[in-house]
């Protein structure tokens, strides 16, 4: 067994661990703890297939932005856990043997006999300079450069639609409005008012 | 030495537990959004595996876009959970028996 | 076909309407409450503004442009005209109905435009990459759309319901498409053919991506037995949003198809004949049985969409020239019937009632002979009763199977579609033969009135002279295969 064999199951297997318990986990927190892990060795896999900018971008954008989102989303809202488990077991039997048949036949047709080492060989490893991040980076601004505006535009809707359906102005809370703080006028709030000086009886004596 | 369908085999082991996890947790709508981020990533890792053993970096640039894709997804995906969860106090699937399908 | 490195001129409508929904995004935050009619106005200038973009710049042959993402043919010429037709209809349908519950709102217009946006993207892509950024960025709005009423317990219970199961879709759909590049090493739809001309030694990992791919693609459909979700989101949407959903996506659904399975695998059509033919007969079926029980119009009219997909996948599934064209022909009658039909149903209600029970439609006649005319004129089409032009959609698709040899499949459609009949009719003898059991008078705007009559007669004289639409619709296929 070479090294990168042993790292690959390594990987393989803590993954398929962690995919497994991100199904089965009581309390949905672990379940994003144990994506988080799926994510990070996934991102090991890639490294592996020579992906790197693929690798990083996984950890940054999925385990740094939203599996954060999940687990904020999962702590704001107050779940009753033990209900939602209801049923799990009952089902578990039937699913589960579903989905080892599916494996296996998955297995059988992605096996070595189509994909295997003598059908598909092995790439030679890319020299030290070269860059996955340059050619990715080549390639996207100029052949792709639409899907890539269409990628942009996607992220606007996302914006739009998470503001729409969840900004609400709550009457309990006090705002401030920035605008109609900067045009506050001087006269708006200070008031100077004309008095005549006059003095308290017996004032002067005091401070003398 | 590791082969395509080793990566394959991972692939579709992810794919299924995905879908497994589809049908058990039915009453759990955030544990339904992470086995659809778990599909996803089985996704990817066919395509970054092709990408790879075919030596042809169109595939890595499709996971790229999935990538984009999947955040503002799981992004819509949870504000339509925060303002289910604002209507009903619930995110049991089994609550949402309004509409008997 | 010209091929073209980077030309953007044949992407200018798509450009058009990007622009316009920047502006839209500004001037909406920018305008109080009374002004919200501007985003209504820009939207349909958006959508002229389109028509005339695509119109000018109308192909006579394929340009393959945009580093091959893009494409621009007559085909997506034809469908993008009838896209911003149906978007126009949908907005002039549900102002009044959006104004009522308060979500007539710039958010509204702005997604509608994302999701037209999406829809083009789609009919002009030859390329796996922009066939799924267009599907997510249609579905992505879609989803927003639908829970875009927040109060409403129902309204988001559909969203969600629709989300999980559009994002599963996408999935299957996206695991297929990575099978199809591992076997043909190419993403792009002229690419893959190209590699699957001659066979390929690696057959059964295919047929197992296109497995993945039509299960995902009846998903989107909602062809049975993916069809679980249409019924509860037609219903649980406010119908405006049902409106929208029940008719451009169906266009942009089936140009989808046509480019997955029609360009792309052209080659493997023995392979997904048969698979489209399981979700056909499926889908007449309980989309035809299902909906005879049910007492909501919604719902309905939901099961009949997943009955007139199965028909509409009789054409697809012929795999011929003449019967991509009848699919066309299909999808587009059945948008502007699905149009009518839910449109009537925002004509009809108003403030705090949503005229969408069937019990709601009894007496119609006499509230208002007209408009019961054009809903019975949408009914008879729907159900394919000549003249009306439902029929002779049926007819063509029937046609195309036959050709193939399939004549014990046009047999069970035609059955099917008689026992359809049943509950339009029973529409029909609703509106004509019960006493009203409501007396308010119909408060629909004239605009949406006059647009009504011109859906429901357009169904009339294009069952009539079906000739120059389907020759549009034969020639766009002719064209750009």
């Amino acid at each position: 067994m070479t090294y990168t064999t042993a790292i690959f199951y390594f990987f393989a297997s803590i993954l398929v661990f962690a995919g497994l318990r991100v199904i089965t986990a009581r309390n949905p927190v672990h379940a994003a703890l144990y994506l988080v892990l799926a994510f990070f060795t996934a991102a090991g896999l890639w490294m592996l297939l020579e992906a790197e900018f693929l690798a990083i971008t996984l950890v940054l954008v999925y385990v740094g932005a939203v599996m954060v989102l999940f687990l904020f989303v999962v702590m704001m809202l107050d779940i009753n856990l033990e209900k939602l488990r209801e049923g799990f077991w009952d089902y578990l039997p039937l699913a589960g043997f579903v989905a080892v048949l599916l494996v296996i036949e998955m297995a059988l047709i992605l096996g070595s006999r189509h994909f295997g080492l003598e059908v598909m060989g092995a790439p030679a490893p890319h020299a030290a300079d070269y860059s996955n991040t340059k050619e990715l980076g080549r390639v996207l601004y100029t052949e792709y450069v639409y899907a890539f505006e269409l990628a942009a535009v996607i992220l606007l809707v996302a914006i739009v639609a998470a503001i729409a359906l969840t900004l609400r102005r709550r009457k309990d809370s006090k705002y401030i409005d920035p605008a109609e703080q900067v045009k506050v006028k001087r006269n708006d709030r200070l008031r100077i008012v004309k008095m005549q000086a006059t003095q308290k009886p017996g004032a002067g004596e005091d401070g003398a | 030495m590791i082969s395509l369908s080793h990566y394959l085999v991972l692939g579709g082991i992810l794919f299924a537990i995905s879908v497994l996890g589809i049908f058990l947790n039915r009453k759990n709508v955030i544990i339904l959004l992470m086995a659809i981020e778990l599909m996803l990533l089985a996704v990817n890792m066919n395509f970054i595996a092709f990408s790879h053993y075919l030596g042809d970096i169109h595939g890595q640039i499709f996971v790229f876009f999935i990538l984009t894709v999947a955040a503002a997804e799981s992004a819509i995906g949870l504000a339509i959970l925060v303002v289910l969860f604002r209507n009903l106090h619930t995110i049991n699937v089994d609550d949402l028996d309004h509409l008997k399908g | 076909m010209r091929h073209a490195l980077m030309q953007f001129a044949p992407a200018f409508p798509e450009i058009f309407v990007l622009i316009m929904i920047s502006l839209i995004l500004v001037v909406d935050a920018a305008v109080d409450d009374g002004k919200r009619f501007l985003a209504y106005f820009l939207s349909l200038v958006t959508l002229a503004g389109a028509s005339f973009l695509t119109l000018r710049d109308f192909s006579t042959l394929p340009v393959l442009t945009l580093g091959g993402l893009f494409i621009d043919d007559p085909l997506s010429d034809v469908l993008k005209l009838f896209l911003y037709l149906s978007v126009a209809i949908v907005l002039v349908y549900s102002r009044d109905y959006l104004r009522q519950r308060g979500l007539y709102k710039g958010e509204f217009f702005v997604l509608a435009l994302f999701a037209l946006l999406g829809m083009m993207v789609m009919v002009s892509a030859s390329h796996f990459l922009t066939l799924y950024l267009g599907l997510e960025l249609l579905s992505l709005s879609l989803y927003a759309m639908v829970a875009l009423q927040r109060d409403s317990s129902v309204a988001t219970e559909a969203a969600m319901k629709y989300f999980v199961l559009g994002a599963l879709a996408s999935g299957m759909l996206l695991y297929g498409m990575s099978m199809v590049y591992g076997v043909t090493g190419s993403l792009g739809l002229g690419d893959i053919a190209i590699a699957l001309q001659d066979g390929t030694d690696l057959r059964i990992p295919l047929v197992f991506g296109i497995v993945f791919i039509v299960a995902g693609l009846a998903f989107k459909l909602g062809a049975v037995p993916f069809h679980m979700w249409i019924p509860d989101v037609y219903h649980g949407a406010p119908t405006a949003m049902t409106l929208f959903i029940g008719s451009a996506p169906k266009i942009a659904a089936f140009a989808f198809v046509i480019r997955i399975l029609g360009q792309g695998l052209e080659s493997q059509v023995s392979d997904w004949r048969g698979m489209l033919v399981i979700l056909a007969v499926l889908s007449m079926a309980l989309g035809n049985i299902a909906a005879i029980a049910q007492s909501n119009l919604k719902r309905m009219l939901a099961y009949s969409a997943i009955s007139h997909m199965g028909f509409m996948l009789l054409g697809i599934l012929a795999g011929s020239q003449n019967g991509y064209g009848s699919a066309m022909f299909y999808v587009l009658v059945y948008a502007l019937m699905s149009l009518g039909g839910f449109g009537m149903i925002l004509l009809l209600s108003r403030a705090g009632f949503e005229a969408d029970r069937l019990e709601d439609f009894k007496g119609l006649n006499r509230r208002s002979p007209w408009l019961a005319f054009m809903m019975l004129l949408l009914m008879f089409s729907m159900a394919g009763v000549p003249p009306t032009v439902g029929f002779y959609a049926k007819l063509s698709v029937l046609q195309a199977v036959v050709e193939i040899g399939y004549v014990w499949l046009a047999v069970a459609a035609v059955l099917f579609s008689l026992i359809g009949a049943f509950y339009y009719l029973r529409i029909v003898k609703l509106m004509y033969f019960d006493a009203p059991h409501d007396a308010a008078p119909i408060k629909a705007s004239p605009d949406a009135r006059v647009v009504m009559s011109v859906n429901g007669l357009a169904i009339l004289a294009l069952g009539i002279m079906p000739q120059p639409l389907m020759a549009v619709c034969i020639h766009a296929i002719r064209a750009s295969f």
